[in-house]
């Protein structure tokens, strides 16, 4: 069966086609445009989400992956909604004429898409959740999730405050999860209206944040057919939830322990995925915080098949490596043998067709990679 | 009256590829108005949520640069062209 895969990067979006995992068709679309995220909805369309500093964010939409048309509508907080001054701070950068000195709030990107139950969500920074009923022709702001109390005690992480995760149950469309950096994770079991803080065994990025949302959360995978067992890359460490998010505990055991800035010792890393035919969980560990690349220079993938422990999976990626694996940029195919892709911050992507035992690249001379999506067609 | 606009490189995908737009209008912000209109996928770039010009953008028109916030009332003649561009970065 054909994959496709789906690479943003600041620079536009690499689409990357293979009918046999091994040789590989590459385009690269949307020119120009900072492609941040994608996601295929059940009917084989396919969204991308774009950002850009002067021209504001949007999304694009194929059928066949070749001919992309722009949505009209894409995530807005409405005129009146108010900002948070240490996001504006941290994305100030790109602010060159002042936009956020009004103290508005923004989407400035789209960190993640997610359909789930015939609805297409949206994750954003400034962190928020948006909702569209209709393939994404209109938007709808998730006031539940918004406007939740506690808001005001969100602290961004370096990346600003951003909801990037979204997570679904299969079989109970009322409950769904999202995770903001650096505010924690979040659980609804009502379909929305209200959400509950889902830190419990997780400590805060930093000593001094707050106990319920200050934990900095990176990724979080799970399947969602058995919803409850979750994985979790957190800034302090890999942690596995069996209750919905209710408890975590910490999982690291067979992975690389790195030293952080403030001097806890922990798993340090970004992204995380599940293969969903065999249930093994894919991690991506970095040298804690002050390096943010794998420890010794030695790339690797690390696996659990158990739900316990990890193993490291390194043949055929490279040694004397000093680049790292972003929040959004590994994916699984979720075919037989499961097919495993990354792409790096140098702009290479490493694909596996064996669950991980060994690793090709697939493609190189890309931009920065900040997202990856797999799909089997 | 009927003025000729040059898109950004990075928008022209929006229009499938046009480099030059046509829109009615005595003004930026009318020419911006009008085109929306005809072409509604572009007001998500130049308008921010509170319905004013994106900061970013800068108008060449008329050998002159106008930044978004002098832009909405910047009076057009007939047969004039305006560029859309944004603030410069780099160096």
């Amino acid at each position: 069966m054909p994959v496709s895969l789906i690479v943003g990067t600041p620079k536009g979006a690499a689409i990357l086609r293979s009918k046999d995992r091994h040789t590989w068709e590459e385009d690269f679309v949307l020119r120009g445009w900072p492609v941040t995220a994608s996601v295929r909805d059940d009917q084989g369309r396919t969204y991308i989400a774009v950002n850009s500093p002067n021209f504001g964010v949007a999304l694009f939409a194929s059928d066949d992956l070749k001919n992309w048309k722009q949505l009209e509508s894409a995530p807005r907080y409405r005129p009146e909604d108010r900002g948070n001054p240490e996001h504006h701070r941290l994305i100030a950068k790109e602010d060159f004429m002042g936009t956020l000195k009004g103290g508005g709030r923004f989407v400035d990107q789209i960190w993640t898409l997610h359909f789930a139950h015939g609805v297409l969500y949206a994750g954003v920074s400034e962190a928020g959740l948006f909702v569209s009923h209709d393939r994404g022709q209109s938007w709808q702001p998730v006031d539940g999730f918004n406007e939740q109390p506690g808001r005001e005690s969100w602290a961004p992480g370096f990346g600003g405050l951003g909801a990037h995760t979204i997570l679904s149950d299969a079989n109970n469309p009322n409950r769904m999860w999202v995770g903001i950096s650096a505010a924690g994770f979040f659980r609804t079991d009502d379909g929305g209206k209200t959400w509950q803080p889902k830190n419990k065994g997780v400590n805060p990025a930093i000593d001094s944040a707050p106990a319920t949302t200050g934990q900095c959360v990176h990724s979080v995978t799970h399947d969602p057919k058995n919803a409850s067992v979750m994985f979790r890359q957190e800034h302090r460490g890999v942690h596995k939830s069996e209750d919905g998010g209710d408890t975590w505990q910490v999982m690291e055991d067979g992975l690389p322990v790195t030293e952080l800035s403030d001097g806890h010792h922990c798993s340090f890393g970004f992204p995380s995925v599940m293969d969903l035919k065999s249930g093994s969980v894919f991690v991506v560990p970095l040298d804690g915080d002050n390096f943010r690349f794998p420890r010794g220079g030695q790339l690797a993938v690390y696996r659990s098949k158990n739900g316990r422990s990890w193993e490291p999976l390194t043949k055929g990626l490279p040694q004397n490596c000093f680049t790292a694996v972003l929040r959004g940029s590994l994916a699984a195919d979720q075919m037989s043998p499961g097919g495993i892709y990354f792409g790096t911050a140098s702009g290479v992507i490493y694909g596996s067709d064996d669950l991980g035992e060994s690793w090709r690249e697939v493609a190189s001379g890309l931009p920065r990679i900040m997202s990856v999506e797999a799909y089997a067609n | 009256m009927s003025i000729r606009v040059q898109l950004p490189p990075i928008l022209r995908p929006v229009m499938g590829g046009e480099r030059f737009l046509s829109a009615e209008g005595s003004s930026i912000g009318a020419v911006l108005s009008d085109l929306t209109k005809r072409h509604p996928a572009l007001a998500l770039h130049f308008f921010n949520e509170g319905g004013a010009i994106r900061h970013n953008i800068v108008f060449l028109h008329d050998g002159a640069m106008i930044r978004a916030k002098e832009a909405a009332a910047r009076p057009l003649k007939p047969g004039d062209e305006i560029v859309i561009t944004n603030a410069l970065a780099g160096g």
